[in-house]
């Protein structure tokens, strides 16, 4: 009985710790979302005013949500671990396993956001009940779509961000690429709703995989509409597809490049 | 004159102590409960200028707690130190210049520059103008036979010739009082006795006090001519190599045994196994 | 007592060139990581064009005063990261005993502390802080003030981060709230104070210092107070006092990576 109370001790200890590292993420999170109540609050001269068609709740829930995904999912986990991987020559292990190591990555990357993600919508519940009030034309029975377009938007970020990675393979560093896609996202994707930008400009971030990412998901959550569901999953398919093409692609020319030079 | 006086010398952690389980750790965050580790307890020796001393004790004995607090860098919480006259705890600055330390699992150095490089920048640290940094590396350059590797830079360098390198570091400003901790560890023999060499030359031409610590017995057989032996934050021996043969014998009631006959080892693990018995030496 | 700042000022700059020569080892690497930072620090400009199409002023701030608090925000930012990044860490140094090297050193520990690396990428943010200074067009007497705000401001951050790092001393896990903290006051930094109202604009002018770094400089870049003035010098003083006492008692509690020996 006594190895068992050890294992639990151990486990548990661990996962204590865990909770405290949460517990300062929510800090982060806490201090993004209290700047754009603030924002919001100031850009919103009457509670009635409609910015590029979204109410003041709304466009916050929106920041709320589109930050929930970012700081729930923390796909810089991925990324670094794979150009560690990479960097390190670890992955000349990794890579003779019966698995292909993408997909071992993104199975690994899916199972820590399932933990964190359900916190940190829990978090964005109370802090949004709290600071700014329940969404309007929220509805429980659509719940399952958008949660279908998060973890579609949530793997294809990861998909790209692994993409960005793999060049590690050529370059020494590929850090300073991955903050110019995050930024993007998060210029582009997490702060605004598309609509809030110029009109000519929108189809264009429409093709981006901002759309798919960021963008979608957050939508579905704050304005649900059966006809925006739709487009929104089509795009997540067509960009899933695309992506890990790409990954696979990138990845082979890697380990081949890899082999030639003898790592 | 003395090198360094110590007078019941003590420190004590303190480390969090939590109870089991989640209930514990909820407790240990509204009524924290701190346990004490007393690393050093009451320790008192003296160590004349130019002597070569071994310090030595089993893992966790204190030893490193020790040398720490004689160097500045932990504060006592009890007791006296004096190295070279000097309270470590008052002018820890005014003591660095006069002491050397190399503590052979912490790099000083920058791994990226050369040796030479290196040098030149401690020479900053202790403030030598730059006509007295370049005598200084020449000298010690030829006498630790950095020739070959002063220009490589430090990352490229053999575990061997990076320990010569932070020895070297620590003289270049021609300490009084030299604190090696662990200098021969992960080195292969002939490296090792390279070193040791080193040392005693230094030892012997620059009257450098020499304050060792090490589990090799190799370095403390060939370097030091006293050892103190410390355990559970106690000294439990303190002699000179000569008569801890001797008494070592004396005890066993083997007095006409050949001192030669007996190695250090045998009476090092003596000691460590009779943990908790005051000096029976 | 000159000679000894003297000396102690020439390891400092020795130890900053040696830590940027680490970095330039590889040439690419470091110039995309310069350049990539200014890159990114300016697509967050994207933000500030769109929100200014809703409205002329967002917080009381014209666009120009946008531009002067990210570009002294970045400068500030960069120029602390770039003389004194290891200031930033200083919880993971306490934690794992690595004060030792500078304890046996005959110099100041702190100054050898912070100035022991360097981020290279906050060669990429100060450029764009100053160039962000140059775009708003400063007269000569301004872009001085900019400058010196930028110092009064990189003494803050470190200030900050230090007070927060030398609670490590005392307290475990630390770094985590050390990293977090700072992190979410360079967000305040770079938002108008005339969102803010109530409470959080009174914690954020004297409890986490962002309006004494920033928000006070930009308007004091605008139209010169000499009372304001007065308020930022002092504060960066008084603080960075605090921040030296606090690292300084807490010193005397090192346990240079004892404690960890002594868990095992």
């Amino acid at each position: 009985m006594r190895k068992y109370m050890v294992i639990y001790q151990s486990v548990l200890l661990e996962n204590l710790q865990y909770a405290a590292n949460v517990a300062m993420g929510f800090l982060g999170y806490f201090v993004f979302i209290f700047i754009f109540v603030k924002l919001w609050g100031y850009m919103y001269r009457t509670p009635e005013e409609l910015i590029a068609g979204y109410t003041k709740e709304q466009m916050i829930w929106y920041v709320m949500m589109t930050e929930m995904l970012f700081f729930g999912s923390n796909a810089a986990s991925v990324a670094r671990e794979v150009a560690g991987d990479i960097r390190g020559g670890n992955i000349a292990y990794l890579m003779n396993r019966p698995y292909h190591y993408t997909l071992y990555i993104l199975a690994k990357y899916t199972g820590e956001w399932s933990v964190r993600l359900p916190m940190y919508a829990a978090l964005a519940v109370v802090i949004g009940m709290v600071m700014v009030g329940p969404l309007p034309h929220f509805r429980l029975t659509t719940v399952w779509a958008m949660a279908l377009c998060v973890i579609l938007g949530l793997t294809i970020n990861a998909v790209f961000k692994m993409c960005i990675s793999l060049f590690s393979f050529w370059i020494e560093d590929a850090t300073p690429f991955q903050w110019l896609y995050d930024k993007l996202i998060l210029v582009v994707g997490i702060i605004f709703p598309i609509e809030i930008f110029p009109d000519k400009l929108q189809p264009l971030f429409k093709i981006t995989p901002i759309y798919t990412v960021c963008y979608g998901p957050a939508k579905l959550i704050v304005d649900f509409s059966p006809e925006k569901c739709l487009e929104i999953l089509a795009a997540q398919v067509l960009y899933l597809a695309a992506g890990c093409g790409l990954m696979f692609l990138i990845y082979r020319k890697g380990v081949k490049k890899l082999y030639v030079n003898g790592g | 004159m003395q090198a360094i006086r110590v007078e019941n010398l003590s420190k004590t952690f303190r480390v969090k102590k939590k109870e089991k389980g989640m209930a514990g750790s909820i407790k240990a965050i509204l009524h924290p409960q701190t346990e004490e580790i007393q690393a050093v307890n009451g320790v008192s020796f003296q160590v004349e200028e130019g002597e070569m001393l071994a310090f030595i004790g089993p893992n966790g004995a204190g030893k490193s707690t020790t040398i720490k607090m004689l160097t500045g860098i932990l504060y006592p919480d009890g007791g006296r130190v004096e190295v070279l006259g000097i309270d470590p705890t008052k002018k820890r600055k005014q003591l660095a210049y006069q002491i050397g330390t190399v503590f052979g699992q912490k790099e000083q150095l920058w791994t990226h520059l050369t040796p030479y490089d290196n040098f030149r920048f401690f020479g900053a640290i202790y403030d030598l103008s730059e006509r007295e940094t370049e005598a200084r590396i020449e000298e010690l350059a030829q006498r630790f036979e950095l020739g070959d590797f002063i220009d490589t830079p430090v990352r490229n360098l053999s575990l061997g010739q990076r320990i010569r390198c932070e020895i070297v570091v620590s003289l270049i400003h021609k300490p009084k009082v030299l604190f090696l901790d662990e200098p021969t560890i992960g080195l292969d023999p002939v490296v090792k006795e390279n070193i040791r060499s080193l040392i005693m030359q230094m030892n012997r031409e620059e009257h450098t006090t020499i304050f060792l610590t090490s589990h090799d017995v190799g370095d403390i057989e060939k370097l030091c001519r006293r050892i103190i032996i410390v355990n559970a934050g106690q000294i439990v021996l303190d002699d000179s190599m000569e008569r801890l043969k001797e008494h070592y014998l004396y005890e066993k009631g083997m007095e006409d045994a050949d001192v030669s006959d007996i190695s250090l080892e045998d009476i090092i693990m003596d000691v460590y196994k009779a943990e908790g018995r005051t000096a029976a030496v | 007592m000159l000679t000894a700042v003297r000396n102690q000022l020439r390891v400092c700059l020795l130890s900053v060139k040696y830590n940027i020569m680490r970095e330039m080892v590889n040439k690419v690497t470091f110039l995309t990581n310069v350049c990539f930072m200014i890159l990114n620090n300016a697509s967050i400009l994207v933000q500030w064009f769109i929100l200014f199409r809703l409205r002329e002023e967002v917080g009381g701030y014209t666009i120009r005063e946008v531009l002067l608090m990210w570009g002294l925000t970045a400068a500030s930012f960069g120029l602390s990261h770039i003389l004194f990044a290891r200031a930033f860490s200083l919880s993971e140094l306490i934690i794992k005993g690595k004060l030792d090297v500078y304890l046996v050193q005959p110099k100041n520990v702190l100054a050898s502390v912070m100035t022991s690396s360097t981020s290279v990428s906050a060669i990429g943010d100060f450029i764009y802080g100053v160039a962000l200074a140059c775009i708003c067009g400063l007269g000569v007497g301004e872009f001085l003030l900019f400058l010196l705000f930028t110092v009064t401001g990189m003494v803050i951050f470190i200030s900050f981060a230090l007070i927060l790092g030398s609670l490590s001393f005392w307290f475990v896990r630390m770094d985590m709230l050390e990293n977090q903290m700072v992190m979410g006051m360079i967000s305040f930094c770079t938002y108008p104070d005339g969102i803010f109202e109530g409470v959080s604009r009174f914690l954020l002018y004297f409890i986490i210092p962002v309006g004494i770094a920033v928000w006070h400089p930009v308007h004091l870049i605008v139209k010169f107070d000499a009372g304001t003035f007065f308020i930022v010098a002092g504060y960066a003083c008084l603080l960075s006092v605090a921040a030296v006492a606090v690292f300084y008692r807490g010193l005397r509690r090192y346990a240079s990576g004892s404690l960890m020996e002594a868990r095992l």
